[in-house]
């Protein structure tokens, strides 16, 4: 909650500043958003044309009394990189994670409207909540491994399923530890603790962790946020590589990151959608200025 | 604008008044601290290091004066203590004469002290240790007179060492067979025994158990919720669409089907028509007429035997050995009634002529009297002998007690720190817990002989408590009342919970709420059930019927238990921490990767937190190795050379009683007849106690950093 105010405070302070030549912008959306009016999002045409893995269907969500999300509707197109943008608190990653409903963990969290992966339903009461966050693969803001060695945390998403055939757990393990770029660094030395490894090398582990199960679509939330500049870049560099296999849907802080790995933008503000299209649209000929401005970092 | 001016003017030409207090000067707070440090390592360190002297102390072999008292009494003895006004404690011995083994002389009266050369002091079977110079080695003849074999104390000495390992060696012999082969014909003669009262008390049973009606109507029930099951096991619909309702209808089904066919299914096989439980009185003849047989076989072999180890003792008892005091002039006899006759060579445990030992031949009786210590049981009242019995009934309680605790603190911390929703009543819970370690122990101990000795103890040697078993139709009614009273609370439960993406409204808190009332209904009809069915008759009725209980007395296995109980909210607070201390970022991590709640707690959580669960068994471990009080109650014993382990079926005897290490220095240092003999003992027992306490922390610390290693890794 405080979050929020001190956000919008500092969007406020944001419009006085970014104004071109010294003037005050107008944010007219923005600001009906602010004002907690429903606005339209601006999606780009493009965006009707694609084939969705994942649709939201005008989603809300609450964490007890405030809502966090204003219903979204949105399609995440499959076989490319999404990216989800926004200044803090502006819902991205909540919607991330309601994705494979790991906010029923958080007490008191009430959602409506839908979100369907592959058409398929995910609030239902039918369905298995275990099994879907099976199809989903999902990496953490800071790097997770488990305290155990390189392999075990590798193979960890096929030994819930009961998998005990060495030869199909090693070559489960190699293939997608040479598919997250670390298999040169740790293939000596996989029977040592995971802990081990540098801050990047675990980030990557668990990106290998994430896929080793054959997800079908990657849920990555703020994934560098916590590495140096030098880690981040090989990381943007194995997402680029990977997304060639995976649907893959990322929330970033940094601007250049959304533009250099993704194929789709994002743009949220106050769990609202404010514009949606293709990468090299939204950064270079946005439709909206408020878009324009916060790509270009004048404000958020 | 102005007010911040003055006020910081205000503030900088303060500053330079600013004094440094003695409070924050850091050199007193470093020697206060530090002193109340080294005053409690120094009480620790005084207690061991008192224990430590006074334990090492007691074997080693003092000197033997002969004193010369001022009337010409002679005394013989070993210098204990003295006292301020110039007194000594001798211990004399030679209790059997009519003497008190210990003695303060006054100093004045001392004319002169020798220590002669072929003094000896003789520890023995029984009657405590006797002072006085060997005289002879002799042999009882035919005629019963006595035959010098050796003369004169240095020949006897001599003579002493080999003729004393035979003769000890044939007495073990006779003393082993005893109890292996007598005992083995004795647990026969005893099995057959208990066949016949089996048999008596089965007819008796059998013709109780004519009330077999209540099963029909059950069984129909059973029948037709199994045939329902099955029907909507056949068309049930597993595709998306039936809504929040139809799945937990499908669940609820499930579950009452489970429920009933397994809980049938025991009622059946418990108390089932067809089961007739006790036997005819054809059977009845024919097992008394085997049994009898049996007997007779068995007492045939047992006159055998006894025959044997008579033989053996009557060459053991022909060869004497006379050790002769000086005060008296009267020798070490056979047996207190028998002051005639001088004592068995094999009845001397151990002789220590100290004045003619050198240093090494003192080690040598040193080290031989703590093996006895520690390798053989107790002999005169406790005060002499070894503490074998004693160490095993106290490495068997506390293993067996951390082999219990551990699994249920572990379980419980479990459901409180990962399952149940945090709130007012896991606080109430954990308070509960924590004041649970307040309690003093003898109310775990009156708790323990109450409930598990006599309550629980008494269910499983006779069955339910006279006049309490149900009649047969009502039990069935109880039964079923049960099953249901499960099936509701279940779907209380399922209906308790909200939707998925809905947080929960009040008729989903009511209903939760109403699950848990249902479910402890459930667990106290279950109760009732077990504890008052007409269908069970007890595992050893024979045995309780002639009054020695099996169970329904005090024993080990009640005893762990109570002190299970006892240590139980060390083990899950400790628990609790560590489960906590386990990242939430793993947790979430795991979840991500589609593992279950279980599974996350099995693969992530329990590894995580296991250095700290095994620090919680450990401390329980050494709490309730400590404890003594409830014990009195629960099942430790002054005397009891029956192990709890043994080479027979079935190798633990969890029911016997056991000795142990805490309530054994109590019993010497203050049950004891003869007090002063077991001062010495008791800090030698204090010594062994602290020892294998020690080395049973030791152990599992060693287990600990070995599974800490294995789980965590080399971190960096």
């Amino acid at each position: 909650m405080s979050d929020v105010e001190t956000n919008e405070r500092a969007s406020v302070q944001a419009v006085v500043a970014g104004g071109i030549g010294g003037e005050a912008a107008h944010y007219d959306v923005i600001d009906a958003i602010r004002r907690g009016e429903s606005v339209e999002p601006t999606v780009h045409p493009e965006m009707g044309e694609v084939d969705s893995v994942i649709q939201t269907d005008d989603f809300q969500l609450w964490y007890g009394a405030a809502q966090a999300i204003h219903g979204i509707s949105m399609d995440v197109p499959r076989g490319a990189v999404t990216a989800l943008i926004g200044p803090s608190g502006c819902g991205k990653s909540t919607l991330l994670r309601s994705i494979n409903r790991m906010n029923d963990l958080v007490d008191g969290v009430r959602v409506e409207g839908g979100i369907t992966l592959n058409g398929a339903a995910v609030y239902e009461p039918t369905v298995d909540v275990i099994e879907l966050r099976k199809r989903l693969g999902m990496v953490f803001q800071k790097p997770n491994p488990f305290p155990m060695s390189i392999f075990e945390n590798v193979v960890y998403p096929l030994r819930i399923d009961g998998e005990r055939r060495k030869s199909v757990l090693a070559e489960a393990c190699e293939r997608s530890l040479k598919s997250a770029a670390i298999w040169d660094e740790v293939k000596d030395r996989l029977k040592e603790s995971a802990l081990g490894l540098s801050g990047g090398q675990q980030q990557r582990l668990c990106i290998a962790r994430a896929v080793v199960a054959d997800p079908e679509v990657l849920l990555l939330d703020e994934p560098c946020s916590a590495l140096d500049p030098v880690a981040t870049i090989r990381i943007e560099e194995l997402i680029t590589e990977i997304s060639e296999r995976y649907t893959v849907l990322i929330v970033t802080h940094n601007m250049q990151q959304a533009a250099r790995v993704s194929d789709y933008t994002a743009f949220m503000y106050l769990g609202r959608l404010v514009e949606y299209g293709p990468t090299g649209a939204m950064f270079q000929n946005p439709k909206l200025i408020e878009t324009a401005h916060y790509v270009s970092g004048r404000f958020g | 604008m102005s007010d911040s001016v003055i006020q910081s003017e205000h503030a900088t030409t303060h500053a330079t008044a600013r004094r440094t207090l003695p409070s924050a000067v850091g050199e007193p707070m470093v020697w206060l601290t530090g002193s109340a440090l080294v005053l409690c390592l120094g009480m620790i360190a005084v207690l061991l290091a008192l224990v430590l002297v006074n334990g090492l102390r007691t074997f080693w072999p003092g000197d033997i004066d002969q004193l010369t008292l001022n009337g010409g009494e002679q005394v013989m003895g070993i210098r204990v203590t003295e006292d301020t006004e110039g007194r000594y404690l001798y211990r004399v011995g030679n209790r059997d004469i009519g003497q008190e083994s210990f003695r303060w002389i006054d100093g004045d009266a001392i004319v002169a002290i020798e220590q002669p050369d072929d003094a000896v002091m003789l520890e023995r079977e029984s009657w405590g240790v006797w002072f006085g110079v060997p005289e002879s080695i002799s042999v009882v003849g035919q005629d019963g007179e006595l035959s010098r074999v050796t003369d004169g104390s240095g020949e006897t000495l001599e003579a002493f060492g080999e003729m004393h390992s035979e003769a000890r060696g044939r007495r073990a012999r006779g003393e082993a067979m005893r109890k292996r082969e007598l005992g083995r014909i004795n647990r026969g003669i005893e099995a057959a025994r208990l066949a016949v009262a089996e048999a008596e008390l089965g007819v008796e049973q059998r013709a109780h158990a004519s009330d077999r009606l209540g099963w029909v109507s059950w069984s129909l029930v059973l029948a037709s919720v199994v045939f329902a099951g099955i029907v909507w096991w056949l068309k049930r619909d597993a595709g998306v669409g039936i809504g929040a309702a139809g799945v937990r209808v499908g669940k609820i089904t499930r579950f009452g089907c489970a429920v009933v066919v397994i809980f049938g299914g025991i009622g059946l096989w418990v108390g089932g028509p067809w089961k007739v439980a006790g036997m005819t009185g054809e059977s009845r003849d024919a097992v008394i007429a085997a049994s009898v047989l049996e007997q007779e076989r068995l007492q045939v072999e047992y006159e055998r035997v006894l025959g044997e180890v008579r033989a053996g003792e009557d060459i053991d008892s022909r060869e004497r050995f006379v050790v002769v005091e000086p005060t008296l002039g009267r020798f070490a006899p056979i047996a207190q009634t028998r002051g005639d006759e001088p004592m068995m060579l094999s009845q001397v445990v151990r002789l220590v002529a100290a004045n003619r030992l050198s240093f090494f031949g003192k080690v040598k009786v040193f080290g031989s009297r703590w093996w006895e210590f520690v390798s053989t049981g107790p002999r005169e009242a406790n005060t002499e002998g070894g503490v074998y019995p004693v160490i095993v009934g106290t490495v068997l309680l506390t293993l067996l007690l951390t082999v219990f605790v551990t699994p249920l603190g572990v379980i419980a911390a479990l459901y409180l720190r990962e399952y149940a929703v945090q709130g007012f009543g896991t606080s109430v819970i954990r308070v509960a817990v924590n004041n649970l370690a307040g309690v003093p122990s003898i109310v775990y101990g009156v708790f323990g002989l109450g409930f598990f000795c006599y309550t629980v103890g008494r269910y499983v040697d006779v069955g339910p408590a006279e006049g309490s078993a149900l009649s047969s139709g009502v039990w069935w009614g109880l039964f079923g009342l049960a099953v249901v009273a499960a099936i509701c609370s279940f779907g209380c439960s399922l209906w308790g919970k909200p939707d998925p993406g809905h947080p929960p409204r009040v008729v989903h808190r009511v209903l939760s709420k109403l699950s848990w009332v249902g479910w402890g209904v459930t667990v106290v009809l279950m109760v009732m059930v077990v504890a008052r069915t007409p269908y069970f008759m007890g595992f050893f009725g024979a045995r309780a019927a002639e009054g020695s209980p099996t169970f329904g007395a005090r024993g080990l296995l009640w005893a762990s238990l109570t002190l299970a109980l006892l240590t139980l909210p060390v083990v899950i607070v400790a628990t609790e921490e560590a489960i906590a201390a386990v990242p939430n970022t793993m947790r979430e991590g795991s979840f991500g990767c589609g593992a279950s709640k279980w599974q996350t707690i099995r693969r992530i959580v329990l590894p995580g937190a296991l250095p700290g669960i095994l620090t919680g068994a450990i401390l329980a471990m050494a709490r309730g190795a400590g404890e003594v009080a409830p014990l009195m109650l629960v099942g430790a014993v002054k005397l009891n050379m029956d192990l709890p382990v043994s080479t027979t079926a079935p190798f633990l005897h969890a029911d016997r009683s056991f000795m142990h290490l805490g309530f054994h220095i109590y019993d010497l240092g203050f049950q004891s007849p003869d007090s002063q003999a077991a001062r010495p003992m008791v800090w030698t027992t204090t010594l062994l106690f602290l020892l294998i306490v020690f080395a049973l922390n030791l152990a599992a610390i060693m287990i600990r950093a070995k599974l800490r290693g294995r789980t965590t890794g080399a971190a960096i």
